[in-house]
């Protein structure tokens, strides 16, 4: 299976990266278990198919029918994906099995930095694959680029005060930058390791951009129906529906839930049952599909244009 | 983007049981009094084939979600 044979290459090319520091065992260790649980994805049969991180090699061969190019790209985005979970966990400190939980955070932020660094200097085995040095530096200015505008959102969400609800529009910007500018750039490193045509590379950016709102939009719902946004009160998507279009007791239960003050221990079957009463699940769920609507428009354009998305369209179904 | 017809379909579907009625019996028809893009129609008419928008519930969509749900930290 040609998915296999990708997760193989990318599995081979993060331990080259980690290789220079095999011999510092304590931290090697570390970096390993940070990977880990991607490592395992990559692993699962079902799970590759629709793992982002091999975003980079499935539209590089898309265009050009290579994927080895992109390889290094890919692994770098691969490390730069652990470390930002790390990061995450330190900075929610609400997971008893994080690196910051089970090492300290001092621990947990010297792994992450040491995976952003790994990954800064990977993106250089791009050379032995034959990469011009021009492209080489367009890569690392493009991953940069895009991680920045990751920061920013991150820093959007990290700024919003807790209980202040913000508009559809605002959240939908935040996890444009924070959430979809991580797939956009997967798919605009591939397209670019792939093709100077920059419509093309256009193309692969707006792409990765619908399908990574979709994605984070069903984040969204899967954390109402698991219950774990409603306990920890995370306002997303299907909470800023229900709270605009709601009115009476069943807005008074949002506002106790997701206030400024929420209870410390909030009936999750009950908000639960209130949010699908309401449609809010329901519209959450139309969006998600309405962006997938959208990506697959721009593939079946991309198709037009010579571009071999069938392994793409895997992504949509 | 924020689609404002796109709400008060949802709205009425939900907080209407005319609306939710005739929705069931001929979903084109209610579709075409809202003033939506054709990309959020077939998104729409695709959700409700797919779960059946008014009858879904908590297992049944979970069991359905999108497997890219995992791609990201539940941060947000």
């Amino acid at each position: 299976m040609w998915q296999e044979r990708q997760a193989e290459l990318l599995r081979e090319e993060m331990e080259a990266f980690l290789a220079p520091l095999s011999d510092a065992t304590g931290l090697y260790n570390l970096l390993k278990e940070s990977l880990n649980k991607d490592i395992q994805r990559l692993s699962n049969e079902s799970g590759h198919s629709h793992y982002w991180p091999l975003l980079p090699l499935i539209v590089c061969e898309a265009i050009s029918g290579r994927c080895e190019h992109a390889i290094p790209a890919a692994a770098t985005l691969q490390l730069i994906k652990a470390a930002a979970e790390v990061f995450d966990d330190i900075e929610d400190a609400d997971s008893s099995e994080s690196l910051s939980t089970i090492y300290g955070s001092a621990v947990a932020t010297n792994v992450a930095t040491t995976l952003l660094i790994l990954a800064e200097k990977g993106i250089t085995r791009l050379k032995g694959k034959g990469v011009e040095d021009y492209i080489i530096v367009y890569v690392m200015d493009t991953i940069n680029s895009f991680y920045t505008t990751a920061s920013v959102g991150q820093h959007l969400d990290l700024s919003r005060i807790p209980g202040i609800a913000v508009s559809e529009d605002a959240y939908l910007e935040t996890v444009g930058m924070k959430s979809a500018s991580t797939v956009e750039c997967a798919c605009c490193t591939g397209a670019l390791l792939a093709t100077a045509n920059q419509e093309l590379i256009d193309t692969f950016v707006l792409f990765g951009h619908n399908l990574g709102m979709a994605a984070q939009i069903a984040n969204d719902v899967l954390g109402i129906t698991s219950g774990s946004d409603i306990m920890k009160s995370r306002i997303t998507l299907p909470i800023i529906y229900a709270l605009t279009q709601t009115g009476g007791k069943a807005r008074n239960k949002l506002e106790s839930a997701f206030g400024k003050q929420p209870e410390s221990k909030p009936d999750t079957v009950q908000i639960r049952d209130l949010l699908f009463r309401s449609g809010a699940i329901h519209y959450a769920t139309i969006k998600m599909e309405f962006y997938k609507q959208q990506a697959l428009a721009i593939l079946l354009e991309a198709e037009e244009a010579g571009v071999n998305v069938k392994r793409l369209k895997l992504f949509l179904e | 983007m924020k689609s404002k017809s796109l709400q008060e379909l949802v709205k009425k579907i939900f907080g209407d049981e005319k609306t939710k009625s005739q929705f069931m019996a001929n979903p084109d028809s209610v579709l075409s009094r809202f003033d939506l893009t054709e990309q959020e129609k077939k998104a729409v008419l695709n959700i409700h084939a797919k779960l059946g928008l008014v009858t879904t519930d908590s297992q049944q969509l979970e069991a359905t979600i999108d497997p890219t749900a995992n791609w990201f930290s539940p941060t947000l």
